[in-house]
């Protein structure tokens, strides 16, 4: 949790996440950080998600919880 | 679907461009973001200047130009010319097919097949394709694949998803009849279900233009566009990329019995860098060997940044040696082709401006 929080924290450029904010909430929050985001999981995660899908969280944490359980 | 191909080779590619360049921060005042925010984007995405095209010019106007050049300097007969392929989705008029209308400006023979195709990211190779088929017929024994697009005019300058990235150009490939012993693998695939990750809406016949898709609106991102049109589903794109092109690649690569170190280049259709970069990592290629440079310096010109990336990066080399490399196509429509051949020895590469 803390390694994907910290990838999220230098994409939206933050040095404190909040895990309670969506991602719509942060002030760099914009198509260019969705797709770094989008990157990052393809990448790191092995998963593929829409920024649609992003968007629908209610709260960082509770992404962050999804991708975990689902990760490989 | 695995394609087999025998004694096909390519012989010649000519790639024309506009000398109109634009750099990406004199367009920056059009977008609706900070300049800040905008130079992130251009760090990011890879982005510098791009080439295009000026006032009304036409994919005919690029490829006569560059099938003039090939006349004057005797590096192509016009009567050789069997058939006339013309990849395009900018096309002159709706009818007749360009590829007529070219065959009338260059005062081409009579007794010859003229066809216009209309697909984009993966054009090239799937021209590449027909060519290759075409010429299993006796009496074709040289075929002129013209890929050409000014898909600028379809973009809109406030669109900064589009049209940093967005560049015309042309090019002229001849391939013909091998003697040798040759084999090229292909392999296609298609999806029209995601047709809609990348397309311009109106302006055909489902929803011709008028007043009404003339209209620029906002979309959630804050880009200006109306239905006449470009848009492209970035993270859709990107997804659909890094699923579908790796598999395609090892399929390839295991029909052909071709090692991925074998390789020495893999020339693919340029979207931008970022989205070459980490395709090539998931593929497993050292960066590399997946030049991923033609956006930044002459934009995305569809089908032809493969013919674009071939001249800008190989150049010379191919005139001399022969190299095995996998090019790949992958885009609009949805679709996605590739193809795994030996190429060099070629009578020319270059390119030339308009």
């Amino acid at each position: 949790m803390e390694e994907l929080l910290e990838k999220l924290a230098e994409i939206l450029e933050v040095d404190e996440l909040d895990g309670v904010k969506k991602f719509v909430d942060f002030e760099e929050w914009d198509s260019l950080s969705s797709l770094s985001v989008i990157a990052m999981l393809d990448a790191d995660y092995k998963m593929s998600m829409s920024n649609k899908e992003l968007l629908a969280y209610p709260s960082i944490n509770a992404f962050c919880e999804d991708v975990l359980s689902r990760k490989k | 679907m695995n394609l087999k191909f025998h004694n096909k080779k390519i012989t010649g590619i000519l790639t024309i461009l506009p000398a109109n360049e634009i750099k990406f921060e004199d367009e920056m005042l059009n977008y609706n973001f900070t300049a800040a925010k905008s130079l992130k984007l251009k760090m990011a995405m890879g982005y510098d200047t791009h080439r295009v095209v000026e006032g009304d010019t036409c994919v005919s106007d690029l490829c006569v130009h560059g099938m003039d050049y090939l006349f004057k300097n005797n590096l192509l007969a016009k009567d050789d010319i069997d058939a006339l392929i013309l990849v395009t989705q900018s096309p002159d008029h709706i009818m007749p097919p360009t590829s007529n209308i070219i065959q009338g400006r260059l005062g081409l023979k009579h007794d010859m097949i003229c066809l216009d195709i209309n697909q984009g990211c993966a054009g090239y190779v799937l021209g590449l394709v027909q060519a290759f088929m075409l010429l299993e017929q006796e009496c074709i024994r040289k075929v002129v694949l013209l890929n050409a697009d000014v898909l600028s005019r379809k973009v809109s300058k406030r669109d900064r998803n589009s049209n940093p990235l967005i560049g015309d150009a042309a090019s002229v490939t001849v391939v013909e009849k091998d003697s040798c012993d040759s084999e090229i693998f292909g392999n296609i695939r298609m999806d029209g279900s995601r047709a809609e990750a990348l397309m311009i809406p109106a302006g055909g016949f489902r929803l011709p233009s008028s007043a009404e898709t003339a209209v620029m609106e906002e979309d959630p991102n804050g880009n200006f566009r109306s239905r006449d049109h470009l848009v492209m589903k970035g993270d859709e794109v990107f997804n659909f990329v890094q699923q579908e092109v790796p598999p395609m690649i090892e399929e390839l690569l295991q029909f052909s019995s071709c090692d991925k170190e074998d390789v020495s280049w893999y020339l693919f259709h340029q979207p931008n860098k970022f989205m070459l970069n980490k395709l090539a990592d998931k593929i497993g290629i050292q960066r590399e060997k997946m030049p991923a440079n033609v956006v930044e310096k002459f934009g995305n010109s569809s089908g032809v940044t493969i013919p674009v990336n071939i001249a800008y990066n190989l150049g010379d080399t191919l005139l001399r040696e022969h190299v095995k490399v996998c090019m790949a196509g992958f885009g609009v429509g949805l679709t996605w082709a590739s193809l795994l051949l030996d190429i060099g020895k070629l009578q020319f590469n270059q390119i030339i401006n308009f």
